[in-house]
């Protein structure tokens, strides 16, 4: 199971997560209201709490994206993303447990559609997140012995800089 | 993977840092209808119901509203039974403007025809749509007052200046109709205001355009 560690394998598992953040975080970034919409919308947040999560966390997810594209702080970029993912997959368990549709937000506003079809959305989202989740494991998973660590930021990163 | 390590706990304080810096810095140079005030005003669902009428109305033509969900918040509540007056249309050639109705629940879903009705009356309309919404195209007269948009105490107020609403006057309020709250939620905002005739279109803005209902396009000057 070597293979599963192999630092060309995490490094293309930074990749696709710090590409699928920066693409999360572009338009939440420019409509921060509509994002305050769409973590309204999940009814699990004080009234307080909703504009300042709506203001940071696309600039979290950027740095983040940033972080793990460029191999830079990438393992507490990990981490964060590790966070995130796990909050966006019990925000979705329980309103999907509560059968209450909504839009996922993950990418900023979506056209309008039918409670089913958000239900059904959200299970894929679900699905989504528990994938990058596996990434992220891949990712904070220490190298395979025998591996030499890579010599460049965008190389195979197991030595955090 | 093994446990986070001194540097990596630090990275990640500044990772939140640097976001936050950042959320401050591009809030503090946003437009208006991108900014977001950092205290959130939005009302959060809660179980909230209807307040029932002091009396029975004296109106002729009552519509039951038991069993429907409630219209405040978006908290699945079943509304107690009782009864509210509904307006009646005018006639179209009607020519008088039918007077407001006595108020006696202070937010209410309102049919497409009353909303027609509200409008050739004069009422005051409300749209709690994002502002670029309403510059794509608004009820003819509309007040562009987004719910979500952190200008929306300043339009209010410019909307009190401009059409000197009492607090029992019928407001109708609308947004894009089906699933959309954000009607309710600047209700809820109104009320809290003082406000108790708060009349919520519930079909909204695409209904209106259906029936080819009078609009204008632009933003709120």
């Amino acid at each position: 199971m070597n293979w599963l560690r192999h630092p060309r394998l995490r490094l293309l598992a930074r990749l696709i997560l710090g590409l699928v953040f920066l693409g999360a975080a572009l338009p939440k970034l420019a409509d921060p209201p509509g994002f305050a919409k769409a973590i309204w919308a999940y009814e699990l947040f004080p009234a307080w709490s909703l504009n300042p999560l709506a203001l940071a966390l696309p600039w979290l997810e950027l740095f983040c994206g940033l972080a793990l594209c460029f191999g830079l702080w990438w393992r507490a970029a990990a981490l964060w993303v590790g966070a995130l993912l796990l909050s966006f997959c019990l925000a979705l368990t329980l309103n999907l447990a509560r059968q209450h549709p909504v839009d996922c937000g993950c990418f900023g506003t979506s056209a309008p559609k039918t409670q089913a079809q958000r239900l059904a959305d959200m299970r894929w989202t679900l699905l989504r997140d528990l994938g990058l989740l596996l990434l992220v494991v891949q990712v904070l998973l220490p190298a395979a012995p025998g591996r030499s660590p890579g010599r460049s930021r965008l190389g195979s990163g197991s030595r955090e800089s | 993977m093994s446990a986070p390590r001194p540097t990596t706990l630090v990275r990640l304080l500044a990772l939140a840092a640097l976001a936050g810096l950042a959320a401050l810095v591009s809030n503090w140079v946003a437009g208006p209808a991108r900014r977001l005030a950092w205290r959130g005003s939005v009302v959060v669902p809660v179980p909230t119901m209807i307040v029932p009428p002091a009396r029975e109305p004296a109106a002729p033509e009552l519509a039951p509203l038991a069993g429907r969900e409630s219209i405040v918040g978006k908290a699945r509540v079943e509304v107690p039974r009782m009864q509210v007056p509904t307006l009646t249309p005018p006639a179209p050639a009607a020519s008088a403007a039918p007077a407001p109705p006595e108020a006696t629940v202070p937010i209410r879903e309102l049919g497409s025809a009353e909303a027609l009705a509200g409008f050739q009356a004069g009422w005051p309309f409300l749209d709690a749509r994002r502002s670029a919404e309403f510059a794509e195209g608004h009820v003819r007269g509309a007040f562009c007052t987004s719910v979500w948009e952190a200008d929306l105490e300043d339009r209010l107020i410019d909307f009190k200046a401009a059409r000197h609403p009492g607090p029992g006057d019928p407001i109708i309020i609308y947004c894009s109709g089906g699933d959309c709250h954000d009607s309710h939620l600047l209700a809820e905002k109104l009320l809290a205001q003082g406000y108790f005739h708060l009349l919520i279109y519930r079909d909204g803005y695409p209904d209106w355009v259906a029936l080819g209902r009078p609009t204008a396009k632009g933003a709120q000057p």
